[in-house]
């Protein structure tokens, strides 16, 4: 019996996989040939809806400041976190991993942002116990 | 007390909670509720004999699929990379199956699958498929209705638990019960007064809803579908089977049955939970930032360019 759910476990590992997708088709608007590690300084936080855009000065080798938008998801489940545009004010100082926009423009996805040290600034949908809403039982 | 005594004492009690009154006397069905669960609508391929978990299975599964799901993994390529788009702070998707252990959502036919689709259906389905793929990025019009804001798969009717957006608020009147749905923020008017459908020749792209009574259970008849937005490959005809009856302080039954003689080769039913949570529903203005959708048409306009200048 114990062999019997090993091996249903290992099946289920496959099927339990929903389909990773967001709102639309970010491979359509963003280069997987073109990695971006973008490091700066909050300009704007745009919660909005249907994703987030979080906008940053990044000082590139040569001086020059370039300001740059980064894609993040619905703000409706961070509200409900309790997350506000304080959390993350005009100013701070994020690092921004992701991929660079098709049309060459100064946008990525925010595949990981983090504080310089490795903080994450969002960590709700990390650890689920800590969400308010009600899991499904 | 041996574990077989409980179910036996909990059932009865379950059936027979009484709902709470409205001022004009109905079953009181107000409130903000979630229907998030990470149980999937039909059965995964490899349960196919089994309808319900055990309690460590549905543990092991609830595992797995947060593991599998976690957005925050960096290890499937770069395409993977993209398309897992952010961070996983900002999906919702749950983390928890339904409290009965059932394997899917799906509660008929027995096997937990959505049945095949009428041979015409399936040709529906193909010919849409081809025409979306032969000019994908032409302009807005052609790009998918949930990335035009326009609707959302599982957001209904009938309404499913989808990634993030599975909150619902009801609010009712005298004669009226309505509906409104976070995820692309539409409400539904439910008039329960008796009134008939709409005539035939009006069609509606979430359908025409009619609600009843039937003792504590609200029992909603949706028809006139348009078949722009098919629910896993329904049409027009579709007539849809709602049912919400509160089981206890903070949680409604709703069980849904789909009845589509010109799409499915047979009628299905679902049953999902919903559980109450704290509000309000922000609104989900979805169409208000949609810079994705220049984004993408941007993206296309460039990989375009390049193809031109390959070719010269």
């Amino acid at each position: 019996m114990r062999t019997k759910w090993a091996v249903l476990a290992g099946g289920a590992v496959l099927t339990a996989a929903a389909p990773v997708w967001a709102h639309h088709a970010f491979a359509a608007e963003f280069d997987s040939t073109k990695p971006v590690k973008l490091r700066g300084k909050v300009t704007k936080v745009e919660l909005i809806n249907p994703h987030s855009w979080i906008h940053m000065d990044v000082v590139g080798p040569d001086g020059k400041v370039t300001n740059w938008m980064v894609e993040g998801g619905s703000p409706n489940a961070l509200i409900r976190r309790g997350f506000t545009k304080d959390a993350l004010p005009v100013g701070a100082e994020i690092v921004a991993d992701g991929y660079q926009a098709k049309d060459g423009s100064a946008r990525a996805n925010g595949r990981d942002i983090t504080f310089p040290d490795g903080r994450k600034i969002f960590v709700g949908g990390s650890n689920p116990d800590e969400q308010p809403n009600y899991q499904g039982k | 007390m041996s574990p077989l005594v409980i179910p036996l004492f909990v059932a009865p009690l379950l059936a027979q909670y009484h709902a709470p009154r409205t001022p004009d006397g109905k079953p009181d069905l107000q409130g903000v509720w979630t229907n998030v669960t990470i149980t999937p609508l039909e059965r995964p391929a490899d349960l196919s004999d089994k309808a319900f978990f055990t309690l460590q299975e549905a543990a092991q599964y609830e595992k797995n699929f947060l593991d599998q799901t976690n957005a925050d993994r960096r290890d499937g390529g770069a395409q993977a990379d993209v398309n897992r788009a952010y961070n996983n702070f900002w999906y919702d998707r749950g983390t928890k199956v339904v409290a009965s252990l059932r394997t899917s959502l799906i509660v008929d036919p027995p096997d937990g699958k959505v049945p095949p689709l009428t041979p015409e259906a399936q040709m529906r389905q193909a010919g849409r498929l081809a025409a979306a793929r032969e000019h994908p990025f032409d302009g807005p019009e052609s790009r998918a209705l949930t990335e035009r804001c326009l609707v959302w798969p599982t957001a209904g009717p009938p309404m499913l638990p989808s990634f993030y957006n599975n909150n619902y608020q009801i609010i009712q009147a005298p004669g009226y019960v309505m509906i409104l749905v976070e995820m692309i923020h539409d409400v539904r008017i439910i008039p329960t007064d008796g009134r008939p459908h709409l005539p035939a020749n009006v069609r509606q792209w979430f359908g025409d809803s009619r609600g009843r009574w039937e003792g504590d259970t609200l029992v909603v008849e949706t028809t006139n579908f348009t078949g722009k937005s098919p629910f896993r490959g329904s049409d027009e005809n579709m007539k849809l089977i709602e049912k919400f009856t509160r089981t206890g302080p903070d949680t409604i039954k709703y069980e849904f049955t789909v009845d589509d003689p010109t799409a499915f080769t047979r009628p299905w039913s679902a049953e999902i939970p919903m559980n109450r949570i704290p509000g309000p529903i922000i609104e989900y203005a979805c169409h208000e930032g949609n810079y994705a959708m220049t984004g993408m048409l941007a993206g296309a306009r460039e990989e375009e360019s390049r193809q031109a200048a390959q070719r010269k």
